[in-house]
């Protein structure tokens, strides 16, 4: 850069150059590193915290193969309600803390029929999670797993946290110890339900996620934070 | 003449920092406060591996404030310059390597980004073009800076970087 100048100058130029290049690398380097650390420390914390989970009575869950191989609980009420989601969708995650609960006891006080079609567009980790939460539904834990997987779902998509190894503690906070879940969950053993259900997407007009029909009908909604006021709302009225 | 010729100069040279530093600060410090939107958004450009372009995610928020604080206080002028130039040609190639792929996304070039819905595809193709065309200005603001890189309120001496 400083080939023109004189020899004692550009030596001093050279200095000066790599000193300012180690500040940018030590700004890059410890803020980056920050970043990273933090981001790894909250999806940690977040695991910790499920240990304070109250897990529910278990609940019997099919698989709905005519509406694309959907988790189906509860099935026989009048009431049907179809839920799109993605594990590693944030607006579901959103969705999923406002109304988890209120649906838990849909489901729970044989209120309502209620199909969870678990999607996996969003990349390697949505296809783990959704073959763990299949694995979950057969161990009659589904509800538990699905609103764990929720209340740990890391901001970064894909960060590799969701590994086996994170699938099988958020199964265990939530009373899934089995051999065949630890079994299911390592070996994939629910990939071609995840593949179904992904695959339904197109003939069921699925744009993105969540998407929610009540009776068949979708749900369109005015508020973007998915409030209950308006979901439980539209769920009354069928 | 030649001396009001000079600090004309000095004084084109400090516009172009403040607005290369400038545009760098902004775009540096509203990813820097949602390190995972940036993570995402890097990851989003399909580029790199995923795990790789979360730490390009995490780590450039800080390259751009770095650069635009030597921009911006007239430190190492040049080699700033350089530096926030190629960025800028990284940027371009990024985005057109997204658009000649056929990949919605927003560009996440000041916070934000990710995957965006097919129905917005028109405004996606223009705001890659528009990008392209910022990004291309502002190397060029880079490249008149490492040429012309003395310019007025700057810590730089004139000896160490008029080279």
């Amino acid at each position: 850069m400083a080939k023109s100048s004189k020899s004692s100058k550009s030596s001093g130029d050279k200095f000066t150059r790599w000193l300012v290049i180690g500040m940018v690398a030590l700004v890059v380097i410890t803020g980056g590193g920050f970043s990273l650390l933090n981001q790894n420390n909250k999806n940690s914390e977040a695991l910790i915290e499920l240990n304070d989970f109250k897990v529910g009575a278990p609940i019997p869950a099919s698989i709905d193969i005519i509406n694309g191989s959907a988790i189906a609980l509860n099935t026989g009420a009048t009431k049907v309600i179809d839920i799109w989601v993605d594990p590693q969708c944030p607006a579901c995650k959103v969705f999923e803390d406002a109304n988890g609960g209120y649906i838990d006891n849909l489901i729970r006080t044989n209120k309502a029929s209620v199909r969870f079609h678990i999607l996996s567009f969003l990349g390697d980790e949505s296809v783990r999670a959704a073959n763990a939460t299949f694995c979950a539904a057969d161990e009659k834990h589904f509800l538990d797993f699905h609103k764990a997987l929720y209340l740990v779902q890391s901001p970064v998509k894909n960060s590799g946290f969701w590994s086996n190894e994170t699938l099988l503690d958020i199964g265990s906070a939530v009373g899934i110890k089995s051999k065949s879940f630890q079994d299911c969950v390592t070996k994939g053993s629910k990939l071609d339900l995840v593949k179904a259900n992904y695959g339904s997407m197109e003939k069921f007009g699925i744009k993105g996620t969540p998407t929610v029909f009540i009776n068949g009908k979708l749900w369109e909604r005015k508020s973007s934070d998915f409030n209950l006021a308006e979901f439980s709302a539209a769920v009354e009225q069928g | 003449m030649k001396f009001f010729s000079a600090n004309k100069l000095e004084i084109i040279t400090f516009i172009v920092r403040i607005i290369l530093g400038g545009v760098l600060l902004a775009s540096g410090i509203l990813k820097a406060k949602d390190p995972a939107e940036s993570a995402n958004a890097a990851a989003a450009y399909k580029i790199l591996p995923t795990n790789i372009a979360h730490l390009f995610g995490y780590g450039l928020p800080w390259l751009e404030i770095a650069i635009a604080f030597l921009l911006i206080l007239g430190i190492s002028v040049r080699l700033a310059a350089f530096l926030g130039g190629f960025i800028m040609l990284v940027f371009v190639a990024a985005i057109a390597s997204v658009w000649s792929r056929g990949i919605l996304i927003d560009c996440g070039c000041f916070g934000g980004g990710g995957v965006i819905d097919p129905s917005k595809a028109t405004e996606a193709y223009r705001s890659y073009f528009l990008a392209i065309l910022r990004d291309l200005a502002l190397a060029l603001g880079g490249l008149y800076l490492y040429f012309f890189p003395h310019g007025i309120l700057s810590f730089d001496k004139k000896s160490i970087t008029n080279a």
